[in-house]
């Protein structure tokens, strides 16, 4: 790439960072108190076990974000959390083992990732019912596969996921990479045209249905390879597990600025917003608030973070 | 010139939507080296032939022909055979660099990435010829509308069109931009490419057009050369009827008595409004779009918040206010009521039944009795046949066509009895029969004795039909005319800001 081309990149990417300082100023502020709460967690164990904490809310509040750049929602990640566990944990005793359970939870992504896509991109549905129903499907689904806790997940797998290696922080970077790259591309831009002005991106020759079959997609995948992740954090597969995390994955983006009308936000935004979730929880715990306190914090989070702006554009137009 | 193969043809296309004919039977020929004008009123049919030609809409029957070869186009095969489109409504995503929105749709490629370094040079060099000085990576949110009219023109440059079709380009832009647009349609011209060019500025059409194709209710009505014809023949063939056959005659029936008098009102873009409005009066408001009328009639309505040095209105019960209405609410129990311009989002609930559309405002007054259906009948009766609205009531409102839900949304203020109506725009795309039900209806309610407050787009309704207008120009009245006063071109020119003669016998007004 020329020079020229390099500049252009990186200024389009820096001017993406407007409007994210207040976040950015935030989490740094919660992450010094938490290291002044928990001295220890400079530590390289201590982070890896921080970061494996972090790591499935990162990953469905990034597969959420991709969905409501092209102006859509997911209310279904939760339920294909725990599916995605449950799959995991019931086909790694197969024949094929680790390789076919893998197999089988990327296959389980990519397929409902395209139904989803195909009635709100193609049936021009709206996302927020058929995902809405489709968290019922897949809620089902699980229980039917595996009515309680179990299921077997290879301890090599846990230990390299989930051990004592940063194996999760390997794989942020790996994804963070994936996602430069994808937005490099036509179809990666055109997530946030079709959100900003379908009509427009239309007229201007944009696939507007491919975009949006992809963002589910991609979406679907990354939030089943969070149920495997999930299964390999706790050995087993649990047909209930990802429940708190459709709101974990909203407040998420939704606190990283990533908007509700499509075409607005950003991935560093997301995982930010997942990080001082991540931060905020782990701070309560050591306030020893109770854990279930975090739903409470989640709405409230996302209440404010909605009405901030709200609010801030009624003081400008009374001043 | 005519002899060359054209590039983009429509061949008898039709198009119909909700029953409504945009279309019927239009042909049209875009031949390259030829800058071609397309002409007609307001709801004529232009923008139906524009989505047609890029491929937005689909014909109902009749064809588009590239290079001879009858096709069927989306919008992506239109871009790939060099067809490029600038719209009224801009393309671009607000929250996109200017880079990327001027890429967008077909972005240089390199392993299936994209080449950040060809678009980098693409965007300077068609920048560089729309004196596009803003920094590449701002997003479009943060330019003003006239610059975002600016990338969307590079934006269709981008794809090196064969055909580039221009709607209304100019109507934001400011007057250098304007030169320059003009230049490089020339220069286009001369490197073959095939222009239309849609504009409501027949000087402009005069001055550098070669062909004109003019649409009057979705038909032709001449497909000509330009040479020997100057504006008023321009009007002649837009309108190809006397206007005076349109309006009812003309015999004013306004009293002395004010209903409404207001120094210094401001609400949103209008900066600074005098006026006075008397009983039974029809007030025309005119000027050219966005120059605070809007804004004035919503501020009056207050649908906006809105602001006066002094304010004086008498309400239909003999009350009397001196200051600006606080709500909505409150303007309508003051006998003020408001038909907005976006009829099916503003003015109807489309999927309900005509007759619950005509009752809405009747409920807000009896909001604490029992319905009672043989009186709603009676009421909605009235109104059907006053306006002239046929058939079964109990259909929801959207089957009807433009002009009768126009109707439905101008009559269903009737059973209040308002005494000042206020009018948004309401025969935009409306049909000419009626058109002249509505002005006959209009003129009507102002011999009972209301005041009419009618802003309207279409000059020749507020030289024929008011009794009084006012042109806004900057969010001020550049210009009163009385009815006598009242031509075309003294309105086109206040509105320009070109008359100051007038405009001091606006302020004392």
């Amino acid at each position: 790439m020329s020079a020229e081309g390099r500049r252009l990149y990186w200024l389009i990417q820096w001017r993406r960072n407007d409007g994210l300082g207040a976040l950015f100023l935030v989490l740094a502020a919660f992450v010094v108190l938490y290291a002044v709460l928990f001295p220890g967690i400079f530590a390289v164990g201590a982070l890896a076990k921080f970061v494996q904490g972090w790591f499935p809310t990162a990953m469905v509040a990034a597969a959420q974000t991709i969905v409501m750049l092209t102006g859509g929602i997911d209310l279904s990640v939760g339920p294909m959390v725990s599916l995605g566990s449950v799959v995991a944990a019931s086909t790694m005793q197969g024949p094929l083992g680790i390789f076919g359970g893998v197999l089988a939870v990327l296959a389980l992504g990519a397929c409902v990732g395209a139904i989803t896509g195909s009635f709100v991109a193609i049936g021009r549905y709206p996302a927020i019912i058929v995902t809405l129903a489709l968290s019922f499907v897949l809620r089902g689904v699980a229980l039917l596969i595996l009515p309680r806790p179990g299921g077997f997940v290879p301890p090599s797998l846990s230990e390299f996921l989930a051990g004592s290696h940063p194996t999760a922080a390997f794989l942020l970077v790996l994804f963070v990479i994936l996602w430069k790259l994808y937005q490099a591309t036509p179809l990666g831009i055109g997530l946030i045209a079709v959100g900003d002005n379908a009509e427009g991106a239309y007229r201007s020759g944009v696939n507007v249905t491919a975009v949006r079959l992809t963002a589910y997609i991609l979406s679907g995948v990354l939030v089943s390879l969070t149920g495997l992740y999930v299964a390999a954090q706790t050995g087993s597969g649990d047909p209930v597990i990802g429940e708190p995390m459709t709101l974990a994955a909203i407040a998420a983006a939704v606190l990283g600025g990533v908007g509700f009308l499509g075409g607005q936000g950003t991935m560093r935004g997301a995982l930010a917003g997942s990080l001082l979730m991540s931060v905020l929880i782990n701070v309560m715990f050591f306030m020893g608030l109770p854990l279930v306190a975090q739903y409470v914090v989640q709405g409230l989070i996302i209440v404010c973070t909605v009405s901030l702006p709200l609010l801030r554009s009624t003081w400008q137009r009374a001043s | 010139m005519s002899s060359r193969q054209a590039i983009l043809e429509a061949r008898n296309v039709s198009k119909a939507f909700f029953g409504n004919q945009a279309l019927r039977n239009v042909s049209i020929e875009l031949i390259p080296g030829r800058i071609h004008a397309l002409l007609g009123e307001n709801g004529a049919g232009k923008s139906t032939l524009i989505n047609l030609l890029s491929g937005a809409l689909t014909p109902d029957s009749g064809e588009i022909l590239v290079d001879g070869q009858a096709v069927t186009l989306a919008p992506r095969d239109a871009h790939r055979l060099g067809v490029a489109v600038v719209q009224q409504e801009l393309s671009l995503a607000p929250h996109l660099s200017i880079a990327e929105n001027i890429g967008l749709g077909a972005y240089p490629r390199r392993w299936g990435l994209v080449d950040y370094g060809r678009l980098a040079a693409l965007v300077e060099e068609i920048g560089g010829q729309l004196g596009l000085i803003e920094s590449r990576d701002t997003p479009v949110n943060r330019l003003p509308t006239g610059r975002r009219q600016v990338v969307e023109i590079a934006k269709a440059l981008a794809i090196k069109p064969r055909v580039l079709i221009l709607d209304e380009p100019t109507s934001s832009l400011a007057a250098p931009d304007v030169a320059m647009l003009m230049s490089l349609i020339r220069r286009l011209r001369g490197e073959s490419v095939a222009i239309l060019y849609i504009s409501h500025r027949l000087n402009e059409i005069i001055d550098f057009c070669d062909y004109v194709t003019v649409l009057k209710d979705g038909a032709v009505t001449a497909d000509r050369a330009l040479v020997g014809l100057d504006p008023s023949g321009l009007v002649r063939l837009m309108v190809g009827r006397d206007p005076q056959n349109l309006f009812p005659h003309y015999a004013p029936q306004f009293a002395e008595d004010l209903v409404l008098e207001a120094t210094n009102f401001r609400s949103g873009g209008a900066t600074g409004v005098d006026f006075r409005l008397r009983r039974g009066e029809l007030l025309g408001i005119g000027g050219l779009v966005g120059h605070g009328q809007e804004d004035f009639m919503l501020g009056l309505y207050a649908a906006a918040p809105a602001k006066a040095d002094h304010f004086w209105a008498r309400g239909g019960d003999g009350s009397v206010r001196t200051a600006p209405f606080a709500g909505v609410t409150e303007a309508n129990m003051s006998g003020v009521a408001y038909v907005p311009a976006d009829r099916r989002k503003e003015g109807l609930f489309l999927p309900h039944s005509i007759d619950f559309n005509l009752l809405l405002p009747s409920f807000a007054r009896h909001a604490a009795e029992r319905r009672q259906s043989a009186k709603e009948q009676g009421i909605t009766e009235a109104l059907a046949r006053r306006l002239n609205i046929r058939g079964d009531r109990r259909r929801p409102v959207q089957v009807l066509s433009g002009g009768n839900q126009q109707k439905v949304v101008v009559s269903k203020w009737l059973p209040l009895e308002p005494s000042v109506l206020l009018l948004n725009d309401p025969t935009r795309g409306v049909d000419v029969e009626t058109k002249r039900e509505i002005y006959v209806a209009l003129r009507a309610m102002a011999a009972e004795g209301k005041a009419v407050v009618l802003l309207s787009t279409d000059t020749p309704e507020l030289v024929h039909l008011c009794d009084r207008v006012m042109v806004f120009h900057k969010g001020r009245i550049a210009a009163t005319l009385d009815h006598a006063e009242a031509s075309e071109e003294a309105i086109v020119a206040a509105a320009m800001g070109l008359s100051n003669a007038h405009a001091r016998e606006g302020a004392t007004v």
